[in-house]
Parts: structure tokens; sequence; C-alpha cells
């Protein structure tokens, strides 16, 4: 089964992006910042897309995904922020930082599984 | 004089981020959001089963099934506006807990003396704190309201 990683400092957030990937047939690993995430990932956890939040403690999102290009299992995983900043200098940023693409909140559980599929196929 | 009234402006402040701060801690609606994805979960369990008994009943007739697959529609739309609410509302609730963090930080900043005298929190100190643009376009409406 194809592992989705969700990083968000809301628990609502986690608990709901992991209830809709659930449902998609996903596995989904959750962390509540980008060093969890890099934890997670320094575990042996190898996801098929990341879904991250930008504004998180400890370890933004912007931090994570220039941290998880660093690692060798992730380099060229797809990286999805998923966040309410929608401006451009904060895309540019994420976008340079290494990440794939970009969804504002508040999205669509459609939309959020159409960029996931059309990464990832459910297994 | 002027001493008096900064150390009761602070004294406001700092009640006033302690109040925003609990009113969003109050926002946890987690138990709520729980009780809508178990709702969805049962659903489609219930589903799956009525697709079951309809295969393992000999005895259906056409009336029933049609009833079935009419009930397995309907329980498949509600599952799916049932998601697309919850996902909604959480998304909701992040973002008022994130303007609710702003609120109690920039109070918090104001409620402590670590600015030189004769400074203030300034509206480009506030929104250095934003994380979103809705924040920013509130911010700016204000602002040009304000000096208009």
């Amino acid at each position: 089964m194809s592992v989705i990683l969700v990083l968000d400092d809301s628990a609502t957030m986690v608990m709901s992006l992991s209830h809709i990937l659930k449902g998609a047939g996903y596995e989904v690993e959750t962390g509540m910042n980008g060093r969890e995430g890099i934890n997670k990932l320094g575990e042996g956890i190898k996801p098929s897309v990341i879904l991250t939040d930008l504004n998180m403690p400890e370890l933004d999102g912007i931090g994570f995904i220039k941290e998880a290009r660093k690692i060798a299992a992730t380099r060229f995983t797809p990286i999805i922020v998923l966040t309410t900043e929608s401006g451009g200098r904060k895309r540019d940023e994420a976008r340079a930082a290494g990440a794939s693409g970009w969804l504002t909140k508040p999205a669509e559980p459609s939309q959020l599984l159409s960029v996931v599929k059309q990464l990832c196929p459910a297994k | 004089m002027a001493d008096t009234t900064e150390a009761n402006e602070r004294l406001v402040c700092a009640i006033l981020a302690e109040q925003v701060s609990t009113l969003r801690d109050r926002m946890d609606a987690s138990t709520a959001f729980d009780l809508l994805w178990r709702t969805s979960a049962l659903l489609s369990w219930l589903s799956g089963l009525l697709g079951d008994l309809s295969r393992h009943n000999a005895n259906t007739t056409p009336v029933l099934e049609r009833e079935r697959a009419e009930a397995i529609a309907e329980v498949a739309e509600i599952r799916g506006e049932l998601d697309k609410l919850a996902f909604f509302q959480a998304q909701r609730q992040d973002f008022a807990r994130q303007i609710a963090d702003c609120v109690v930080t920039a109070l918090e900043r104001m409620a402590v003396a670590e600015m030189p005298a004769g400074t203030s929190f300034s509206s480009g100190d506030l929104a250095a704190l934003y994380v979103s643009d809705d924040q920013r376009k509130l911010h700016d409406a204000v602002v040009q309201r304000l000096s208009s």
C-alpha cells in the first residue's frame, strides 16, 4: 500500500487528512511539525507523497523540504504544500526549497485526492 | 503619569492575551470531527453490508434490489458530503486558530516592556506575524479604511 506522510501542527487537520487518504486506500504516517517528519524519514519510512503545512513550530515546512531533499530516499519524492498561504513569495520560496506542488486551504477532499492520485495511484 | 498609563496598557494587553489564548484552546472541536468521521466510516461499512446481504439472499425481489441500490447511492452521497463538511470545517478551525495565535502573540509582545522607550508595536510588526493572504487582505482593508 502506498504511504503518504502528512505534516501539520493542527491535530484536527492531521486527523481530517488521514481520514480522507485512508478512505481512498492509502496508508498514512503523520507528524506535527517538520522535525517529526524528518524523524519519520530517519526511521525508514518511504512515503510515495508528502503533504506538508508551511507554518509549523520547531521546523517549518520550508525547512522540512530543504532537509528532506538532502536525504537520498526523498530527493525526488513529490512534496505538496497544503497551506493557508497563497502568496507568490512563499510559493516561490517553497518551490526553490524543492516543493513539487501547492494546494491552498480551504481545499476540497476531491482536489486533494486528485493531486495525490496523479502523483501516486492508491494500490 | 505616563508610566502609570503605560503599565496599565501592558496589564490590559496581558489579560487580553490570556483571554484570547483561552478562547483559542476552546476552539478545539476534535470530538465533533471524530464523530463525523466515525459516522462516515459506519456508513461505508453499512453500505458494504447491504451489498453482502443482497448477494447472500436468494429470495430477493426486483423491488428490494432497487431499494438497496437507492439506499447505497444515498449513503455514498451523504458520506461524501460528511467528508467534505468535516474537511472544510477542519480547515476553517485551523485558520481561526492561526488568527487567534497571531492576536495572542501581538498582545503578548505589547504586554512586555521589551521595546525601547518611545517606540511601539507597529502595524508592520503585526503584519510580520501573518500566515495567510486572508490576514494580509484584512489588514490592508483596515489600514486603508482608517487612513481615508
